[in-house]
């Protein structure tokens, strides 16, 4: 097959489209810093802590106003009502922009227990404290309910007793994909799924066959307009025994870790040499031995279908 | 600027990756212009990390930008951000021939995560506080201060897909015509026609130095003026209905062209992540009157955003090189719409959360 126009092949193959999903989760330990621990540290207190920048008054206390740069001179204790400023409901609840009393700038957070159409610019809202707080959230206010009885005061500089900033916050992101093959990672999975078939674009201008193969080569950004059939046996170029271990790591260490160039490709692939101890791994998965793929009995459509290359002996 | 390309905007390219749309956009964009990728001296991108599923993942696609063996740098902004990098370097004799790429693919992943992963992590964040919430916020406030109600903002976004739908470059056969779409509140009070629709795609623009422009066309767009500003992350603590960081950006870029304002443009693209905002980046220029900016809407400017702009096709990271695309086409008489007779435009990107930074572009054409 000939790939002459990359759109209509494209296009083409997208009734057997295939997707890779992928999640990554990374991990993190955060570090809220002066204003911003002592701020949580001091919700489980029920007290409201803001900060004092010239004539600013911000909630959650800064350690600098994001308006002017100007350093907080101090701490101040405001009441923990105000009134809403600005609001919106989606499918998640309420949030809204409550002016605390005494302060200058709005805080964003959670509004709950208003009835539906109660809540106008203007009303009035008190603190909802969580009943299970943890000491390290935002959410030990769990937002802002209606007024009731709730009592206001003055901004009451440099109070007491202030608790330590929470010096750490555990953090995990976790990111879902959904990623597309396209139509050359496509055709290539498909033959390794279905035919155990390997196959790489040709580069019209280098012949260069690249493996995975792509519309257009890497060096010389001509067009990879012929398919070119690739062996499952190739040559090692570099290899190295893997001690360490590292998060996301899918084998126990050691194993060994090679670059592979499969007969008929140009390209390096890497992957992993089985069935060879790390000692003997040194000499024998050096630099120009050759190897062959085991394929496994999956047929997920994947290089990982390819369960590790073995050595082959002369 | 010598030459402009992008690939369609798609809501999915289930069948491209990210390289598949990068190549097709460079292709073409080199194509034509007796520039062959050998002529290039640097490539510089954008694209999101977060988006694309991999780290530094220019490093990836770096075959398909056609920068092997060439200086590359990323900008973790948008690509109109790349676009004055670029002109900063051929205007400094650093280099004749410069390739600017904006890509992204937000159909791989979940966009809200996208824009709520940008924000300060303790407060912000476990509040469940998403870019459409944020548009939301502005959006009650500036109804309120500009006298008008939701149904008001149809004057702006169906505009915008009735021209997308007449521009080749956007996927979209139709204006919408789901009741739901333009009437029902997803973040009140904003519906889901207020929001920017994520498209996939990729766009990319040659820059030249002067003597190298004069040799490859007849109508090299002029770079005349650039600015950025970036407004601060707090939303509490920004303005309620008013961008002053899109201001300072057009004040800067307007000071640089030498212009008083940007109705001295005669060609306007600007990018709005929703219709509010969309109006905001209007009145910030200084295209109308702050909370009057619906009357250009109400009365059809043809100068403005024809393309549809960013609410009917949002390629996170490339929208406002896409604006620039767009115009830049028109100015060289390079598009199949129609010569409206431009020979100057002010082009305005935007990026961060919920519209926290901002950067203005002008450019003219020899009439």
């Amino acid at each position: 097959m000939t790939l002459t126009d990359t759109t209509e092949v494209a296009r083409s193959s997208a009734e057997n489209m295939h997707y890779m999903p992928a999640q990554l989760t990374i991990p993190y330990t955060l570090t809220p810093g002066q204003a911003t621990g002592i701020f949580i540290a001091e919700l489980v207190n029920k007290r409201l802590l803001g900060s004092r920048h010239g004539d600013e008054i911000i909630v959650p206390a800064q350690d600098f106003s994001g308006s002017t740069g100007e350093p907080a001179s101090g701490f101040v204790e405001v009441a923990p009502v105000g009134e809403v400023q600005a609001f919106t409901t989606n499918a998640k609840g309420t949030l809204g922009l409550v002016l605390i009393d005494g302060t200058t700038t709005p805080f964003l957070h959670k509004l709950v227990g208003f009835e539906p159409g109660s809540l106008e610019i203007g009303t009035r809202v008190a603190a909802i404290w969580s009943e299970s707080p943890t000491g390290n959230s935002v959410l030990d206010l769990a937002g802002f309910g209606p007024i009731g009885e709730a009592g206001t005061f003055e901004p009451k500089s440099d109070p007491e007793g202030l608790a330590e900033p929470i010096e750490q916050i555990d953090y995990t992101m976790t990111l879902d994909f959904k990623h597309a093959y396209g139509a050359y990672y496509g055709t290539l999975f498909d033959g390794v799924e279905t035919g155990r078939r390997i196959r790489g674009s040709k580069c019209s201008k280098c012949r260069r066959v690249l493996l995975p193969p792509r519309a257009v080569c890497d060096s010389c950004f001509a067009p990879a307009t012929e398919w070119a059939d690739v062996a499952d046996t190739g040559t090692i170029q570099a290899s190295s025994v893997v001690h360490i271990e590292f998060l996301g790591q899918r084998k126990q260490p050691p194993y060994v870790y090679a670059e592979i160039v499969l007969d008929g490709a140009s390209t390096r692939l890497i992957h992993i040499v089985g069935d060879v101890d790390a000692e003997r791994a040194k000499t024998a998965a050096a630099p120009g031995a050759r190897v062959r793929a085991v394929w496994s009995d999956q047929h997920t459509g994947s290089l990982g279908d390819i369960e590790h290359f073995e050595l082959i002996e002369e | 600027m010598v030459n402009s390309a992008q690939t369609v905007l798609s809501p999915s390219w289930p069948d491209r990756q990210h390289i598949d749309l990068i190549s097709e956009a460079v292709v073409r964009v080199l194509k034509g212009t007796g520039i062959r990728i050998d002529d290039v001296d640097f490539v510089i991108d954008s694209g999101s990390d977060f988006l694309d599923g991999r780290s530094i993942s220019n490093c990836g696609f770096l075959g398909a930008m056609g920068a092997h063996h060439k200086e590359e740098s990323r900008v973790e902004e948008d690509g109109l951000w790349a676009l004055t990098y670029g002109a900063n370097k051929i205007a400094a004799g650093s280099a004749s021939v410069g390739l600017i790429i904006a890509y992204s693919k937000p159909s791989e992943s979940i966009v809200s995560n996208f824009w709520a992963d940008m924000l300060e992590p303790f407060t912000q964040r476990p509040i469940g506080l998403d870019h459409e919430s944020a548009a939301a916020l502005y959006g009650q406030r500036y109804l309120a201060r500009a006298g008008l109600v939701a149904d008001d903002l149809q004057a702006v976004s169906r505009r915008a897909y009735r021209l997308a739908v007449s521009n080749a470059g956007v996927d979209l056969d139709a204006v919408p015509d789901d009741e739901a779409f333009w009437s029902e509140e997803v973040s009140s009070p904003l519906r889901r026609a207020d929001f920017a629709r994520p498209v996939d795609g990729a766009v990319a623009i040659l820059l030249a130095s002067p003597d190298v422009a004069d040799q490859i066309t007849a109508r090299p767009v002029w770079i005349t003026g650039m600015g950025s500003a970036i407004d601060q992350h707090f939303i509490a603590a920004r303005e309620p209905d008013s961008l002053p960081a899109a201001t300072a950006a057009a004040k800067s870029a307007l000071r640089m062209a030498g212009t008083d304002s940007a109705k001295d443009y005669d060609l306007v693209e600007l990018s709005g992540a929703s219709t509010v905002g969309e109006l905001m980046v209007a009145e910030a220029i200084g295209l109308a009157e702050p909370y009057s900016a619906i009357e250009l809407y109400r009365n059809e400017t043809a100068s403005l955003n024809p393309s549809g702009g960013a609410l009917p096709a949002d390629v996170i990271m490339a929208t406002g090189l896409v604006r620039v695309h767009e115009a830049s086409s028109r100015l060289a008489g390079r598009t199949d719409s129609g010569d409206i007779g431009a020979s100057s435009a002010l082009v305005h990107g935007t990026g961060g959360f919920s519209m926290q930074n901002h950067c203005v572009v002008t450019m003219e054409v020899a009439s």
